[in-house]
């Protein structure tokens, strides 16, 4: 059996074989396909919830992933984001001394929360300059 | 209503995102909807390969007890029911039922006809060039329970 604790890197080792497949579009394919069908626990919680949704959802996902961060929320100026400080994905990836993670594996944040949360009404964006240091800010604002 | 804010530290919660159990069961799907059965096989080969190349370089050097005892950390840390026969010839391990297939039943999602596979060629791969086979001796769909054998050539 694979624990879930070890899941972030068949999830790397996901996209490079999906790539080496079918290319780069496949794996975009890919992520709008677990988007659309796993995360539907985000897009329920923001319809019922509003903006607040992704801070119910947030709370869970990133203290079951360990993660180091720091998470706001403003629901008067309808503004929500988390800072990354360390991605426990990223840098999971980045420790493993005999894995090398695919090259554009935070892209995959990108494509998921993105479709799920533009067409609820929001602007979704992920600063990934840093992510080499497993570190990330990702916004989500009401479009106005 | 006031402004929100929380900070958390890795050190302050344990690492257990059950989750990745439903989204591990989406990617084998996809594969196989995508690709066909054997493209399940070569995708688990080829992470079992990266993955376990420390535990399939442990085996090569110290044997059957390096299986043994990366399951029971694994059986651990998800809180399995099992129990082990060990041997230096042979391992035998009893899984009473799967902690992935419970909880990705358990939430309402289909498991993939091949999740067994995460067990079958996962374990064949791991055992490759090594002095050790492997075999399946059960599984079960329903709770993903086996029973698995490791045994010297």
């Amino acid at each position: 059996m694979i624990s879930c604790t070890e899941f972030i890197p068949a999830y790397s080792e996901l996209f490079k074989f999906i790539e080496r497949k079918e290319g780069k579009a496949a794996v975009v394919d890919y992520w709008n396909y677990l988007s659309d069908n796993f995360l539907t626990n985000l897009k329920d919680l923001v319809v019922e919830n509003g903006i607040r949704g992704c801070w119910i959802y947030w709370e869970k996902t990133l203290k079951e992933e360990a993660a180091d961060f720091t998470m706001e929320l403003d629901e008067e100026a309808e503004e929500f984001s988390i800072t990354m400080h360390y991605c426990p994905s990223k840098g999971r990836l980045l420790e493993y001394e005999h894995i090398d993670p695919y090259p554009d594996y935070c892209e995959h944040c990108d494509v998921l929360y993105k479709r799920v949360l533009e067409p609820l009404g929001y602007i979704y964006k992920l600063d990934r300059s840093q992510t080499d240091r497993a570190r990330c800010r990702l916004t989500v604002k009401t479009k106005k | 209503m006031p402004k929100q804010s929380l900070t958390q530290k890795a050190s302050d919660n344990p690492y257990f995102h059950k989750d990745f159990h439903i989204a591990f069961n989406y990617g084998i799907e996809y594969i196989h909807k995508k690709f066909g059965e054997e493209a399940v096989r070569e995708y688990l080969i080829q992470f079992a390969r990266s993955l376990y190349a420390p535990l399939m370089k442990a085996i090569k050097e110290t044997g059957l007890v390096a299986i043994k005892d990366h399951y029971e950390r694994i059986y651990k840390i998800e809180g399995a029911d099992f129990d082990m026969d060990y041997s230096e010839d042979e391992l035998i391990i009893r899984l009473s039922s799967s902690p992935a297939v419970m909880y990705i039943k358990s939430n309402g999602y289909v498991v993939s006809q091949l999740f067994s596979e995460t067990v079958d060629a996962v374990n064949k791969t791991i055992c490759e060039s090594s002095q050790y086979e492997f075999e399946m001796l059960e599984y079960k769909e329903e709770n993903g329970a086996y029973i698995l054998r490791f045994y010297k050539k």
